[in-house]
């Protein structure tokens, strides 16, 4: 009798010792990206997640060593395809796992804000740089489990204004000019730059709404012309589209004088080749460091971001390294997008973790109280997430230069930065 | 003065473009009576064409031997099935066009290094480019639009909605969805005066623009191949009656259209950069033709020269004061007054249907 009651002591503990790593809590994330869709294949954004996901639950050491299981989804910039993924995921899968999730537009966070604020109560980091959603109207108070990785636009076009004011050598007041794209994007943070123009004393010589859907940009450039613009703030506009490319074409020819300028999108690859010689001496801002110079091997290694970003892509995609703009990785600013984002999971849930809380409330937790440097990608400055964005930016210059390779007359060189990293949470606008 | 000047030269450089795709519209509407909603596809798939030759962008050999294949399975056809030569002489010149295409792309046509002048590049470029633009527009005919002959014109316009579908994701797939930088670099004919100033991109847009509708309609009005394609748009069955091969005739009129949405997808690549998202560019056909009627050819150019004024004013005097965005409207409700008043367009044929 004796044997059989141990018998089955035995028998059910070792039921309950093998049920447990099995019932075992998980850490689930769910990560959404722009893979294709309208803004063109990107799978540079898929491809850095995936190698910064593999390379934190392996050499990373995951979450104190407990893996994450991630999932990544294409939503194909369309909002609803995002909204439509996270309230799947959130259905499948239990708030006690389900930790994080990301998404990267501002179509998605709008109608998710009851979903994800009220109803699932889920960290959710974001690509969007919304002025409405993180700026002084929004921000965590009414968006309290909303996060951004950039500083707003309405910030990025303030710092630009407050370059102006800063290096203005003419006589008079700087007078400038504001073109912006009519849409969500083109539209948040002009407002404020336009308001922060005039507390500054600027002449804001003209508000021009120029669409994606442009073919001409003489109409534009000669209003600009005619209002004697001294600086033009080019917003919503992503380096790559034609859109762009006229407008720098033109500019460059019909107010060659003017200065360009531009938010982060603009401040990027695609633009210098696509615009060459127009874009030399555009200034601009972006939220990462620039890590594109072209040609590519002459990328800038001072940063430990940028220079990171490089070595993982040579390592574990080295046949889209080097395809590059062939079928490879066209433009490292998005394969470090995904990288990021992998990197901040890990750093936030680690910070949960060591606080005993890996919950959604403690994942918060820790975004709250994050301070961290970003891996270097700041130049060694550290941000806090008080105000749910990474408030750091830097205003770059553009320097393109055509030297002929082969029979072919082609652009070189980047943006180089002409400030430190400025935290704009510091700054008193 | 000067800006009302500056404004209306503008508008009508741009409005030039603009009629050149009214003018591919027409053109096979008049012939089929369907609306080829994919004319923004062809304009992308022309001006990559013009872009391989011109700016010796070659393709890697999975991609450059599919189309070599294409080439040669498709000129293979039209010369044994509608040129009715001999099979032994159709394949093996099928075979020579997939070949010199497969080089082409493979090997890319060396311009740049045999010749530095950008302007007689451009001329040599042009028009192999064009002829490229309308082989694939005969090539599209023959697999999309030849079958559906005979059944009604509807059958065709909605498959032209997915073609252009088709279209954009072959595109995609060749060449990528990132953008080239296209700069023409031909002579700087730029007008300044005083205040007015024309770029010279925008001169060379409506000069080439021009010249390739005066040459569409020299083909259509002083040749025998006009006349026939004149004739299968008057009446197909009556056509065919007289001997003409309408069939082949429609053939040529998708050719003649694919290669002028090549002219006005290489000027409008030239202001500024090469995507395959640009296609939205030949969506501004719709009020030209609308506005200057569905089959009148000097219709197109007349509707096109108006959207463009239209465009440029609105941007120049109604935006600025406080209506932004009305520069994208302002075509739209140009037509819909045109459309109250001449519900054919203003050159449009007055139908009267007998119930």
């Amino acid at each position: 009798m004796k044997k059989k009651v141990y018998f089955v002591l035995a028998f059910v503990l070792a039921i309950f010792l093998l049920a447990g790593p099995a019932t075992a809590k998980e850490i689930k994330v769910l990560s959404q990206f722009p893979m294709s869709g309208p803004v063109g294949s990107l799978p540079e954004f898929g491809w850095g997640y995936i190698d910064g996901m593999n390379w934190v639950n392996n050499e990373g050491g995951g979450v104190n060593g407990k893996k994450i299981t991630w999932f990544l989804e294409d939503f194909r910039y369309n909002p609803t395809v995002e909204v439509a993924n996270f309230t799947r995921y959130c259905a499948e899968h239990s708030k006690d796992e389900l930790l994080m999730a990301t998404g990267y537009i501002t179509g998605g966070l709008k109608p998710l804000i009851e979903k994800v604020n009220k109803e699932e109560k889920i960290p959710w980091l974001d690509g969007s740089y919304s002025t409405e959603i993180f700026g002084e109207k929004g921000g965590p108070s009414k968006y309290p489990y909303y996060y951004s990785l950039g500083a707003t636009y309405g910030n990025q076009i303030r710092a630009l204004i407050k370059w102006i004011k800063e290096n203005h050598k003419a006589k008079g007041k700087p007078r400038v000019g504001f073109v912006y794209s009519p849409t969500a994007w083109g539209r948040d943070g002009t407002p404020e730059g336009i308001a922060y123009a005039r507390k500054l004393g600027f002449d804001v010589v003209a508000e021009i709404e120029y669409p994606y859907t442009a073919t001409s940009a003489t109409n534009e450039c000669m209003t600009l012309r005619k209002k004697k613009a001294q600086y033009v703030i080019f917003h919503g506009y992503s380096g790559a589209s034609a859109c762009t490319a006229i407008f720098f074409k033109t500019a460059k020819k019909i107010v060659k004088n003017i200065q360009l300028m531009g938010t982060h999108y603009t401040t990027s690859r695609f633009a210098i080749l696509t615009s060459q010689e127009a874009y030399n001496g555009y200034v601009g801002v972006a939220t990462r460091p620039f890590s594109d110079p072209i040609p590519r091997a002459s990328y800038p290694k001072d940063n430990a971001m940028v220079k990171l970003a490089h070595d993982f892509a040579q390592k574990y995609r080295p046949d889209e390294y080097k395809k590059g703009l062939r079928g490879g990785i066209k433009d490292i600013f998005l394969y470090i997008e995904g990288l990021t984002y992998a990197f901040m999971i890990q750093k936030t849930l680690t910070d949960a973790d060591n606080m005993g809380e890996l919950t959604r409330e403690g994942v918060k937790k820790a975004l709250d109280n994050m301070v961290w440097d970003f891996k270097g990608m700041f130049g060694g400055k550290k941000f806090s997430y008080k105000s749910h964005t990474i408030p750091m930016l830097q205003i770059f210059k553009g320097k393109v230069k055509m030297v002929k390779m082969g029979d072919k007359m082609v652009p070189t060189g980047g943006v180089l930065p002409i400030t430190d990293w400025i935290n704009t949470d510091e700054v008193k606008w | 003065m000067i800006d009302l000047i500056q404004t209306l030269g503008s508008g009508i450089l741009v409005g030039l473009v603009y009629a050149l795709l009214g003018l591919c519209i027409v053109i096979i509407f008049k012939a089929s009576e369907a609306f080829n909603f994919a004319i923004g596809e062809f304009l992308i798939l022309g001006s990559f064409l013009f872009y391989v030759l011109f700016f010796n962008e070659s393709l890697p050999w999975h991609r450059a031997l599919p189309l070599g294949v294409l080439i040669f399975l498709f000129f293979s056809y039209v010369l044994f099935f509608d040129i009715d030569l001999n099979f032994l002489i159709a394949v093996p010149l099928g075979i020579a066009a997939g070949l010199l295409i497969f080089c082409f792309l493979f090997f890319g046509l060396k311009l740049p290094s045999l010749i530095t002048s950008p302007l007689i590049r451009f001329m040599i470029a042009l028009p192999l480019g064009l002829l490229a633009a309308g082989i694939v527009g005969s090539m599209v005919e023959r697999l999309t639009i030849k079958p559906l002959l005979g059944r009604s014109p509807i059958s065709m316009t909605i498959v032209s909605l997915g073609l252009g579908f088709f279209l954009r994701g072959c595109i995609q797939l060749i060449w990528g969805s990132h953008s080239y930088s296209f700069f023409l670099d031909l002579p700087d004919i730029t007008i300044e005066i005083g205040d007015l100033l024309y770029l010279s991109d925008p001169i060379w847009a409506g000069i080439l623009s021009l010249l390739t509708f005066g040459l569409v309609i020299v083909f259509l009005f002083r040749t025998r191949w006009g006349l026939a394609i004149r004739a299968t748009s008057e009446d197909q069955s009556k056509a065919m009656a007289f001997g003409i091969n309408a069939r082949f005739i429609l053939m040529i009129v998708w050719a003649i259209s694919a290669l002028c949405i090549a002219v006005a997808g290489i000027m409008i690549s030239n202001f500024g950069a090469l995507q395959v998202g640009m296609s939205y560019v030949g969506l501004r056909a719709i009020p030209v033709v609308l506005i200057g009627g569905m089959d009148s050819i000097g219709g197109a150019l007349v509707g096109g020269i108006i959207v463009g004024i239209c465009e440029a004013l609105a941007g120049s005097y109604i935006e600025p004061m406080g209506l932004v965005g009305f520069k994208e409207v302002a075509p739209y409700l140009l037509l819909l007054i045109v459309l109250f008043i001449r519900p054919y367009g203003l050159f449009g044929t007055v139908r009267i249907e007998r119930v």
